[in-house]
C-alpha cells in the first residue's frame, strides 16, 4: 500500500501556493498595524479626520476599543494562517519556504518546536484560540462598556496578553536556534503586543473615571 | 406594545456565540483545504527529520540532511521517483554485524546498479549511533572502517576487527549519530531498525511495525516497480 495526496488536492495546495506569501501576510499585517496605531496615544492624529465618518474615533475609548478590535481580528486570521500552514507543509507542501532568514515554512514546519511542549497543540491553534478570548473580552466590552464586569474583562485581557509575552520570548529563542524568522508568526507577535497596549489603556482609563467622557 | 426581545439577554452570550462562530469557521477552513499528515515512524507518517554529518566514502565528513531526498510532487505509481532505506545501525551491536551483508546485497540490487531490477531507485544509508551498553564504544574512524570494510584498521566492531565483517564494503553514506540525536527523534528502540520511505518521505514500511518480515522482501512488494509481474531482482 502507498500513501499519497489526491489529484485534486494538488491542484488546491498549488493554487494557494502560486500566490506570494509576503503579499498575503500583508493582508493580516496592515490591519495589525493599524490596529496598533489606534491603540497608542498617536491614534488620535488618524482618528480626528475619520470622526465625522466613525462616531466611536470621537472618544478615546472608542479609538482604543476599534483598535483593539481590529488587531483582534487580525491576531486571529494570521494565527489560523499560520496553522493552515502547518498542516500544508506536513502534506509535502512549500508555502512559504526561502533560503534567506525568512523561511515560515521552516519555522511552523519544524516538527522539534511547532508545537506546545505540554500538550503537542501547534502553536497556531493557540494562537487562534487566545486570540478568540481576548476578541471575546474586547467585543463584549464594546457592547456593553459600563457594565460591572467590563472592570473584570480588562484586567483578564491584560493578564493574557502580558502572558502571551512569555510564549514570544518562547518562539522567539526557537527561531534563533532555527536561525530562521516566521514572518507570519512575527505578525501575531506583534498582534498580541497591540492588545496588551489596548487592554492595558482601556484598563486604565476605566481606573481613572474617564470612561464616559466625551472627547 | 409587545416585546420583541429578551429582558434576560446579555451581550456576553450575543458576544460568545459571534466568536465561537468565527473560531469554528477558521477551523472549518482548515479541515476543508487541508489534509495534514502526522510526522512520525509509523507507516503512512511523515518521515522525521535526519540531519548531521554524512561519510560517503570520500570528501570526509560533509553536511547530511534527509529532506534533500524528497519529491514534494511525487504521485503513486511514479517509477522515476526515488525511495530511501534507512538503517539505524550501531557498528558494535553484533546483529548489525550480521545484517550488513543483506545490507551489502540489498544496495547492490536495488540501487539502481542493477539492470535485472526494474524498479525505482532505493537510495540506502545507515544512522550509525552508539548505544549506552558496555562495550558499545564507537567512533567516526570506527563508522568508516565499518563501512570500507577496512582490514586491520584497529578499529573493533563488535569484538572483532571491522574488516572481517560479513558482506563487501558498503557503498551508501554513513550518517554520525554517536550523539544519538537522530535515533531519538526517530523514537528508535534498538538497533538494527530498518526504514522504507517513499519518494514524498512518507514511510511505506518499518521493521519495528512488521517483526518477522524480511527488508528485501518489503522493498519487493511496496517500491514502484515498471510492471507488476515482473519477477524480482
Amino acid at each position: 500500500m502507498q500513501f499519497s495526496v489526491s489529484s485534486l488536492e494538488r491542484v488546491q495546495i498549488r493554487v494557494v501556493l502560486d500566490m506570494d506569501s509576503n503579499i498575503q501576510l500583508l493582508i493580516y499585517l496592515i490591519p495589525t498595524l493599524i490596529g496598533m496605531f489606534l491603540v497608542l496615544p498617536t491614534g488620535r492624529v488618524i482618528a480626528s479626520s475619520l470622526e465625522e465618518t466613525l462616531p466611536s474615533f470621537a472618544t478615546e475609548r472608542g479609538r482604543v476599543l476599534s483598535g483593539l478590535l481590529l488587531t483582534c481580528v487580525a491576531g486571529f486570521a494570521v494565527s489560523i494562517q499560520t496553522l493552515w500552514i502547518s498542516s500544508k507543509v506536513s502534506e509535502g507542501g512549500n508555502f512559504c519556504a526561502s533560503s534567506t532568514v525568512f523561511s515560515c515554512d521552516d519555522v511552523i514546519g519544524n516538527t522539534a518546536y511547532n508545537t506546545d511542549p505540554i500538550f503537542g497543540i501547534p502553536w497556531g491553534g493557540i494562537g487562534a484560540a487566545v486570540f478568540c478570548v481576548l476578541l471575546y473580552l474586547a467585543y463584549s466590552t464594546s457592547l456593553e462598556p459600563n457594565s460591572t464586569w467590563v472592570d473584570n474583562y480588562l484586567k483578564l485581557g491584560t493578564a493574557l496578553t502580558f502572558g502571551g509575552f512569555l510564549v514570544i520570548g518562547l518562539l522567539v529563542s526557537y527561531e534563533i536556534q532555527m536561525e530562521k524568522i516566521c514572518q507570519y508568526c512575527t505578525t501575531a507577535h506583534i498582534a498580541n503586543v497591540a492588545a496588551f497596549i489596548g487592554f492595558y489603556r482601556l484598563m486604565k482609563l476605566n481606573e481613572s473615571g474617564e470612561w464616559n467622557q466625551e472627547s | 406594545m409587545k416585546h420583541i426581545y429578551d429582558d434576560e439577554a446579555d451581550v456576553r452570550t450575543k458576544a460568545a456565540i459571534r466568536v465561537m462562530s468565527l473560531f469554528f469557521v477558521g477551523l472549518i477552513i482548515i479541515a476543508a483545504t487541508t489534509s495534514p499528515i502526522a510526522t512520525g515512524t509509523k507507516a503512512g507518517e511523515r518521515a522525521p527529520a535526519l540531519e548531521g554529518k554524512f561519510y560517503n566514502g570520500s570528501g570526509g565528513w560533509q553536511t547530511f540532511n534527509l529532506e534533500s531526498y524528497w519529491d514534494s510532487n511525487w504521485q503513486e505509481g511514479d517509477v522515476s521517483g526515488q525511495w530511501v532505506f534507512l538503517e539505524f545501525m550501531d557498528t558494535d551491536c553484533p546483529y548489525c554485524v550480521r545484517s550488513a551483508e543483506d545490507m551489502s546485497l540489498n544496495a547492490a540490487d536495488f540501487d539502481g546498479s542493477n539492470p535485472q531490477w526494474n524498479g525505482a531507485i532505493v537510495n540506502f544509508m545507515a544512522s550509525a549511533t552508539e548505544l549506552d551498553i558496555n562495550g558499545h564504544d564507537s567512533s567516526r574512524a570506527e563508522i568508516v572502517a565499518f563501512r570500507d570494510k577496512t582490514a586491520d584498521s584497529g578499529q573493533s566492531c563488535a569484538g572483532s576487527d571491522c574488516g572481517s565483517r560479513p558482506g563487501s564494503a558498503h557503498t551508501f553514506p554513513y550518517i554520525d549519530d554517536l550523539d544519538q540525536d537522530n535515533m531519538k527523534e526517530w523514537k528508535v528502540g534498538g538497533t538494527p531498525s530498518y526504514y522504507l520511505i517513499q519518494p514524498d518521505g512518507i514511510i511505506a514500511w518499518s521493521s519495528s511495525e512488521n517483526p518477522g518480515e524480511d527488508s528485501r522482501d518489503a522493498i519487493l512488494s511496496l517500491v514502484t516497480r515498471e510492471s507488476a509481474d515482473t519477477g524480482g531482482a
